[in-house]
């Protein structure tokens, strides 16, 4: 097991140092595009060849692209390996480190509350559909799954928020249901990011999209463990325990539910994913600053190369290791399963 | 000799075991419908400047659209922000233009994204699966190190990031058919980690060690040998991955309108809805309806062609 997991370490830095050098290079593959792309960002202004030619030279220099190549390669990946994802290229050059760690609170704590609101509908959906197979209550909760499974979550959210503005713009609810974007800013339930800490108001930001996004999650893992459920309900240990009397929920809760749960791991694994990549999607739509909506927008403006990249190479960091902590939970969960 | 089963028959057994498959396979075919007798040209008041859809049309289902007058007030004014009713089935938007055939020209701009990219990503995943699976070894293994890092890349933020850039148009505007290219590049890696795992457990059939014994070529056998025998898992994967893309785009043309192809769109729609709180939400309510019918009608699909061609699945 530990040779496994020292293998899958050392395989996971190469990985990550392909993605690095794919994040580089694609910078300089385009980069004369990429720079001309940042002129109107330049503050000597003007459109004579001359001082076009200077806003490049600034642009470039902001990008880290007037060295030689090996010199802005070994420089890249020695910053890297310090944790140092170099400054943003536009506006107050703010450190690109900091800024994701800031932002990154918010995406993870969506992300929790979310992958709670799917564990807490999915998990007795998806246990009474598989105990009560094929009866009128199983047929209710598949449909509704499947309901979900068509409704794409920033879907929902937007139609959430188009009824919400139509039909309950004023009275108790609307704090709860309104985007923090257009209703009031952002605060952070224990003063993470400020003085402020204000736990009521910032579940008015995060219940909607975190519910929202819960449904979407929950519709997954809701028809994986239905189908695992069905499978173990059948194995021979679940109709032994029966044999000896036990409680039904002795044996679904103990029995059942333990083994079935394995598989889900996987999707909570997806989940757990979006909470540093940040939920791209809900966080633009319900106006949350998080790593997700960090990037949009840096993209959306100029493109703010430095910080998509730093983001990037964050993201990709975790994913690896999340999917090796999976991997590990599977052999912890289930004793069958050996690496060697 | 008995009688070989006719198609319609086999189509009436197929929605009797799998409703909801067929269900999915009934909303696919309304979709493509649906855009055969979209307009080309343009329909809606006179007065608006792009006139959005055109009367021109003769196919008959939009031949309603006929009279102008329609997309006026008794008095003369433009119908704004309608409710549903006979003349606009699905109302009209803030600029008086009619939801419904929005709507239908929408789902030609999704169905061809979602086809060209699944089409990409397709060819180009199989392609890299069935070398990679087939050749095991060094090739293997480094050619699945780079796509574990390609995976590693957050898709949404690949999408933005690469429409934004743009590096493959010289105006500012990528066309529909680069972001179709795009969208499909983005999926390869999902494919091919499917068709890898397909390819080595066919490698090691005994039809497969036949055809070498007989000197079949490397190339003869996985165009030959596997391919053939992977078809169904590609076919699943064609339909569940046009839902995928269509939610994609839509969530592309949502997240930054301005950098995706202009023109009609379901996440065009949705977006300008969103941008117009307060006003009546019809724009954003029936195209948000659209989207969640397409992707519901391509996974229902993807679900039922698993069941049915997936020997595994199979039920007894």
């Amino acid at each position: 097991m530990q040779a496994y997991i020292i293998r899958r370490c050392l395989l996971n830095l190469i990985v990550i140092w392909i993605v690095a050098t794919m994040v580089f290079g694609a910078l300089r593959l385009d980069s004369d595009n990429i720079v001309s792309k940042m002129r109107g960002q330049c503050a000597a202004g003007g459109s004579t060849p001359q001082q076009l030619k200077e806003c490049d030279q600034i642009a470039r220099a902001a990008l880290g692209l007037d060295a030689s190549i090996p010199e802005q390669y070994t420089d890249f990946i020695f910053n890297l390996v310090q944790g140092d994802l170099g400054n943003s290229a536009i506006g107050n050059k703010d450190p690109i480190t900091s800024e994701i760690k800031e932002r990154a609170l918010v995406s993870i704590e969506l992300g929790l509350l979310q992958l709670a609101f799917g564990l807490i509908i999915a998990l007795p959906i998806g246990i009474i559909s598989a105990i009560r197979q094929d009866t009128w209550i199983d047929y209710i909760l598949r449909a509704f799954s499947i309901l979900l499974l068509g409704i794409p979550v920033f879907v929902l959210a937007i139609v959430v928020i188009l009824l919400t503005s139509q039909y309950a713009s004023s009275g108790p609810l609307a704090p709860w249901l309104t985007p923090s974007a257009t209703y009031t800013d952002f605060v952070d339930p224990f003063g993470w990011t400020s003085n402020e800490s204000d736990p009521v108001h910032n579940m008015q930001n995060m219940l909607a999209p975190a519910i929202i996004g819960g449904l979407g999650s929950a519709a997954i893992i809701m028809r994986f463990l239905r189908s695992q459920m069905l499978e173990v309900l059948r194995q021979d240990y679940v109709r032994t325990a029966w044999a000896k009397g036990l409680r039904e929920r002795v044996i679904i809760t103990r029995h059942a539910l333990k083994n079935a749960l394995i598989p889900v791991l996987t999707i909570v694994g997806i989940i757990l994913g979006t909470l540093v990549a940040g939920n791209v999607l809900l966080e633009s739509i319900y106006g949350l600053p998080g790593v997700g909506q960090y990037v949009v927008f840096k993209i959306a403006q100029t493109p703010d190369y430095p910080a998509v990249q730093g983001v990037v190479i964050v993201v990709a960091v975790t994913l690896v290791f999340i999917n090796l902590l999976i991997d590990i939970s599977y052999a912890w969960l289930d004793p069958r399963i050996r690496y060697s | 000799m008995p009688k070989r089963p006719s198609v319609l028959h086999g189509i009436v057994k197929f929605c009797r075991k799998k409703p909801l498959g067929a269900i999915g396979f009934g909303l696919v075919i309304l979709l493509f419908l649906l855009t055969i007798g979209a307009p080309t040209g343009k329909v809606g008041a006179p007065s608006l400047p792009d006139r959005p859809f055109g009367f021109e049309m003769s196919q008959s289902f939009m031949a309603r659209y006929d009279g102008e007058d329609k997309f006026y007030d008794p008095d003369g004014g433009l119908k704004i922000l309608s409710a549903p009713d006979a003349d606009h089935w699905f109302g009209t938007d803030s600029a008086g233009r009619d939801i419904w055939a929005r709507t239908v020209v929408g789902a030609r701009r999704s169905l061809f994204v979602g086809i060209w990219a699944l089409i990409v990503a397709t060819v180009i995943g199989t392609t890299i699966g069935v070398v990679s699976g087939y050749f095991s070894g060094i090739a293997d293994t480094s050619t699945q190190r780079v796509m574990d890092a390609l995976q590693a890349f957050p898709p949404l933020i690949a999408l933005i990031l690469i429409v934004s850039i743009n590096p493959f148009a010289s105006g500012d505007k990528t066309s529909l058919m680069t972001t179709a290219v795009i969208l499909g590049l983005v999926g390869i890696t999902a494919v091919q980690r499917v068709i890898r795992s397909v390819v080595l457990s066919t490698r090691e059939q005994q039809y497969v060690e036949a055809g070498r014994v007989i000197g079949a070529t490397d190339f003869r056998i996985m165009t030959r040998y596997i391919l053939p025998n992977i078809m169904a898992s590609i076919i699943i994967i064609f339909s569940t991955g046009i839902g995928v893309v269509i939610l994609a785009e839509a969530a592309l043309s949502f997240i930054v309108p301005e950098k995706v192809p202009g023109g009609i769109s379901w996440g065009n729609m949705l977006s300008e809805s969103y941008t117009r709180l307060g006003e009546k939400p019809y724009p954003g309510l029936f195209s948000a309806a659209a989207i969640a019918t397409a992707v519901l009608a391509f996974n229902l699909c993807g679900d039922a062609l698993r069941d049915v061609l997936d020997p595994r699945l199979r039920s007894q």
